[in-house]
């Protein structure tokens, strides 16, 4: 595939893919950062530290906060942003929250490249047929304790007036997305990557990512080390419901590596034989409707489009499973992979708590050794030699007199 | 970067004229407003951004009689129309009748935003205060070797207020040092411990912070008197429990001691909200210590009561206290003042302004706008020795 994005030399260059949630992103971003010198070395910056150094950087930007993690963010945007004007070839800064930042933020992004920059919006899309169960799973793996048929209530609400309807559409609106990021770029400069319909050749979207953003030709390491997994329909269904006994007693710092990592990703996604989340039917006309409302705009406005528009309608599946109705016996292998998954962790952290405790105490005795005053040192060294203890003998009958 | 440009859409130029009036002091609600004027920066402001700036103004006009915009309020103006809305709440919204847009968030009529929304702008700009402000020099103290060696823990908002009285003294040494854990009425201790919590490095809302309590079954680690004497029993030899306030003098040694001052609801919980967004600014560090030191010194007085215990908490914080009583009564320390005086105190304190134990958003956002019109309090003094 030929690049899409213009790659002469001698023009600096911002590649800026906002998004969307859920349209392999993770996989892009963890390609990007384990090949970032490789990426250098032909002329490409992927200016992290981390893997997730432009999610904190975006955090920043929008002054978000997500669950503390906030607070190892504090400056990253203007250090991203440093490091883009201190390229003189091309920079790509990736990460889906991207997409719901506000006009202002918006603005103060692509004001911190500096002047003489030549930006290009990168938005991947993916059909809503798929986009909203996903972003459902993803409202629970983040201490949701919404069911599916609420949240589809409060997505389908015009007033967007919850929290959830608010942050669905600003992630998820494709075409006011592209009026928020795109609204001073040239059309030619916005560039929709579609996510290719299920049963797509599995390796079609890295290249449609790949031609978007100037990588073909470069020999990348592209064994897939971070994703983020979907989850079944029983597997969701029973992490709802821990939420339902767990988020008011474990806090956000605690939730996110035994719930959300352990629990969702480590463990539950695993299970790949149980029924996947769609649609439910009486939602297939509203979304259908809406996506070709979607896809014609698109067309209209002239961007460049890798993938095919027709890719934005979805099949809903023909049959649906509910997740608020999912029956105990349903939840029962999940749960008890779970269970086991915690006592495993548990042993593990009782492991760890006890070689603490042992280095803790061999601490404390060479501090108390230590502190010894040179007179206790004296006596101890004495008592460990038979003429010392004589000495010592001597010196104890002496005083006592 | 390069732009390009796009035909404003209609209606915008009559939302710029009212940016422009508002930048310049002027009160008029949007849906009374006609003017027009040319764009003045690439993002015309958020409906929240531009409301706030009114209730400004309108504070300001009514603060003293308007005699023209100061250079100070035009940069407040500036700061407050750019500012970002933090956290996940809604995104900037669009101005009612400023244009047809099939997509986005529904226009608003800003007159009508819950006052949360205008509050999330207005801690953005205040937090900035605070950061710019920076962390105070330590205040130099003479030496006061006369007095006792002590360390006050327990109670954080008594312990920190009792500890200015001891400052100047040489640093409690391990063992010698006696060790005096404070404490009262539990619901006081625990409206105490979270008003604390919203000066040092914020906290989840007042009655969601209980509820996480009531349901772990737990206490907040610093109010768990007898947890808290047990934990110092292993380093400190001379350990008591006071609960007692007036027997405080004779064991600090100082002749009187003023209660410490308990921040109205409405106090704590902007600066709990302002707390988050310092975190976002600065290291968690330097949050804590721009929130203790900087911000609560200078958090202007309200009216509005302290948070205080909504009954459906009365029956566990109830039993907590008891079993707590119970402890302290068989404790091998001791323990200055009744066992009892840790029981909740009768009367909830909660008067209209803080129906369920918490202030009304009205309230805090009152107070934000009164400290973004008067910004006198930038200039207040952090508290000395005494």
């Amino acid at each position: 595939m030929t690049s899409t994005v213009p790659l002469e030399t001698g023009v600096r260059r911002v590649l800026l893919h906002v998004g969307t949630p859920k349209t392999g992103t993770s996989y892009l971003q963890d390609v990007l950062f384990r090949n970032r010198d490789l990426l250098r070395e032909h002329g490409i910056l992927y200016p992290a530290d981390r893997f997730d150094g432009h999610f904190l950087a975006a955090l920043d930007l929008m002054r978000l906060t997500w669950g503390g993690l906030e607070t190892e963010a504090v400056g990253a945007w203007d250090r991203l942003a440093a490091e883009v004007r201190d390229w003189p070839h091309t920079s790509i800064i990736s990460h889906e929250i991207l997409s719901t930042a506000s006009p202002t933020q918006i603005d103060r992004a692509l004001t911190s490249f500096g002047d003489g920059v030549e930006v290009h919006l990168i938005l991947s899309v993916r059909d809503l047929v798929r986009q909203v169960p996903a972003e459902w799973q993803e409202n629970v793996k983040h201490r949701s304790l919404v069911s599916y048929t609420h949240f589809l209530e409060m997505i389908r609400d015009p007033a967007r007036d919850t929290r959830i309807g608010s942050w669905f559409w600003g992630a998820q609106e494709i075409p006011d997305i592209l009026d928020r990021w795109g609204a001073i770029l040239p059309p030619e400069q916005v560039h929709l990557v579609t996510v290719p319909r299920p049963g797509a050749a599995p390796d079609e979207l890295w290249r449609r990512f790949s031609g978007t953003f100037g990588l073909d030709g470069i020999d990348l390491d592209l064994t897939p080390e971070r994703a983020n997994p979907s989850l079944g329909v029983p597997e969701t269904a029973l992490l709802r419901l821990i939420n339902k006994r767990v988020t008011s007693v474990v806090a956000p710092p605690d939730y996110r590596p035994l719930v959300r990592e352990l629990l969702a990703h480590q463990t539950l996604s695993r299970r790949t034989k149980s029924a996947r989340l769609g649609l439910p039917p009486a939602t297939h006309e509203w979304v259908q409707e809406l996506s070709r409302t979607w896809a014609d705009e698109i067309q209209k406005r002239g961007y460049d489009v890798v993938g095919d528009l027709a890719d934005l309608i979805g099949q809903p599946a023909t049959t649906f499973t509910d997740p608020d109705t999912a029956p105990a016996s349903d939840l029962l292998p999940a749960s008890l992979d779970a269970i086991k998954a915690l006592l495993v962790e548990g042993s593990r952290l009782r492991e760890s708590e006890a070689r603490l405790v042992r280095e803790l105490d061999e601490t404390r005795v060479e501090l108390e050794l230590a502190r010894r005053s040179p007179a206790e040192k004296t006596v101890q060294a004495m008592q460990t030699h038979r003429s010392g203890r004589a000495a010592l003998t001597a010196y104890r009958r002496l005083r006592r007199r | 970067m390069s732009v390009h440009h796009t035909d404003p859409s209609p209606g915008a130029d009559r939302a710029w004229g009212w940016v422009a009036h508002l930048r310049g002091g002027g009160t008029t609600p949007w849906h009374a407003w006609a003017g027009g004027a040319e764009p003045t920066a690439r993002v015309l402001p958020g409906a929240q951004q531009l409301e706030l700036l009114r209730r400004i103004n309108i504070a300001e006009s009514s603060d003293e009689p308007h005699r023209g915009r100061s250079h100070l309020s035009t940069r407040l103006a500036d700061r407050v129309v750019t500012a970002a809305a933090p956290g996940r709440g809604k995104p900037d919204l669009p101005l009612v009748g400023v244009g047809p847009s099939a997509y986005g968030p529904l226009p608003v009529d800003p007159s009508l935003l819950p006052a949360d929304e205008l509050i999330r702008v207005a801690t953005s700009v205040l937090a900035e205060d605070v950061v710019a402000l920076g962390v105070p020099a330590p205040a130099r103290q003479l030496p006061r070797s006369w007095r006792r060696d002590v360390r006050v823990v327990g109670n954080p908002l008594e312990a920190a207020h009792l500890r200015a009285y001891v400052v100047g003294r040489r640093p409690p040494s391990r063992k010698r040092a006696a060790v005096l854990v404070v404490g009262g009425p539990l619901d006081q201790m625990l409206a105490d411990v979270w008003s604390r919590r919203c000066f040092e490095r914020g906290s989840g809302a007042w009655l969601e912070w209980l509820r996480f309590w009531q349901q772990r079954g737990e206490l907040p680690p610093r109010i768990d008197l007898p947890a808290v004497a047990a934990r110092q029993l292993e380093s400190h030899r001379g350990v008591r429990v006071v609960l007692d306030s007036s027997a405080l003098p004779e064991l600090l040694r100082v002749r009187r001691i003023r209660p410490p001052t308990r921040p109205g609801a409405d106090a704590a919980e902007l600066a709990r909200r302002i707390a988050t967004v310092v975190g976002l600014l600065v290291p968690s560090e330097v949050r804590a210590a721009l929130m203790t030191e900087t911000l609560l010194p200078r958090m202007p007085a309200t009216d509005t009561p302290p948070v205080a215990l909504p009954d459906e908490h009365r029956a566990w914080v109830g039993a907590a206290a008891h079993r707590m009583a119970r402890q302290l009564r068989c404790a091998g320390y001791p323990v200055v003042g009744d066992p009892d005086s840790v029981l909740p105190l009768e009367s909830s304190g909660s008067g209209a302004s803080v129906a369920q134990g918490a202030a009304s958003s009205e309230l805090v956002l009152e107070l934000a706008v009164r400290m973004l019109v008067d910004q006198t309090w930038k200039a207040t003094k952090t508290e000395g020795s005494r």
